[in-house]
């Protein structure tokens, strides 16, 4: 093997390297699926200390957000676990607010976070 | 017996914020503490707008010789809630059933405190009205306060807010003095706490925290 054809395939490998990483981490975002519940007559955190906690404790529920400027919810589910519209509408009701709007994203809640972090 | 009622009726007005109960299955310990008065309430929250609690008072007037002291079971109902996309109003109902000792009478009376309370509130605004009556045998007194208050800058869950707080409130038959207390107000996820000075340099700490 020459130094040229020894080069060509250390860079073959680096580049397919690089790729492969960045597509395996795409795919890990992408895998992240969470609901994002818009939520009416939340405007305290004290108050809203309630849904955290009863999302929280759902057998599904990875991690939890909750906005309070945008009045949004989001809660991702564990890896593999489908999330359940019907329990998470409940707790936030359970706490005392209303849901006006449900909706499954193709998010994790840390990206969710950066995006309503991004508006400010 | 204005301090008196004033810290009975404290229980509920400091709680217009948050509401004086927590969510459904939380325990939630209140307190209200001056140099007249301390006071502390605890309860369970049943459903989403029933709690139960059990709260106890003691306080004495601003010359010292009068002490009064309380002890009384509660129920709280949440008579209505508006869940508005930029603001929440509520309408609760309070009734008590305790005890009342004092030191210029001998043995207890039973005591009897019924009161309503509205408050709206968005994430910059607060106002709130409550009254509650308080009788018992050769003792018939109104309580009533309003509060009024704004949020310095908005934040987020995680943060702790500062708000100004203005509170007025009142005891009909037992003086003609509105006692008035400017506060600051800090809510966190965790806790509720307000501290302010009346008109009379008197301090005063309200604390509400769920369990």
């Amino acid at each position: 093997m020459n130094s040229n054809t020894l080069t060509n395939t250390l860079k073959f490998i680096a580049i397919n390297a690089i790729f492969s990483g960045a597509i395996g981490h795409m795919n890990a975002a992408s895998a992240a699926e969470s609901v994002k519940a818009t939520v009416n007559g939340m405007v305290c955190a004290f108050c809203a200390q309630g849904i955290e906690k009863g999302l929280t404790a759902l057998p599904s529920t990875k991690a939890v957000f909750v906005d309070l400027k945008n009045k949004v919810v989001a809660v991702e589910s564990k890896d593999g676990q489908k999330p359940d519209l019907q329990a998470i509408r409940h707790e936030i009701t359970e706490a005392g607010f209303d849901v006006v709007k449900l909706e499954a994203v193709p998010r994790s809640v840390a990206e969710i976070r950066a995006d309503f972090k991004g508006k400010k | 017996m204005q301090r008196f009622l004033a810290a009975a009726g404290a229980a509920l007005s400091l709680c217009a914020q948050a509401g004086p109960m927590g969510f459904k299955g939380s325990t939630m310990v209140m307190g209200d503490f001056g140099p007249n008065w301390q006071e502390a309430w605890v309860n369970y929250a049943l459903t989403p707008r029933d709690a139960l609690g059990v709260g106890t008072l003691t306080m004495r007037s601003d010359n010292h010789r009068l002490k009064r002291e309380a002890m009384e079971v509660n129920a709280t109902r949440l008579l209505a809630r508006w869940n508005l996309p930029e603001a929440q109003a509520n309408l609760w109902l309070v009734a008590g059933l305790g005890t009342l000792t004092g030191n210029d009478w001998v043995g207890s009376r039973t005591l009897v405190a019924p009161g309503v309370q509205a408050d709206y509130e968005t994430t910059r605004v607060y106002l709130s009205a409550n009254t509650r009556l308080y009788r018992a045998t050769g003792v018939k007194h109104d309580y009533a306060s309003v509060r009024a208050g704004f949020s310095f800058y908005a934040t987020d869950y995680d943060e702790t807010q500062p708000w100004l707080v203005l509170e007025a409130r009142r005891m009909q038959g037992l003086s003609d003095k509105t006692e008035i207390t400017p506060m600051l107000r800090l809510i966190n996820p965790r806790y509720f706490v307000e501290l302010g000075v009346n008109q009379m340099r008197q301090a005063r700490f309200n604390l509400m925290y769920i369990l």
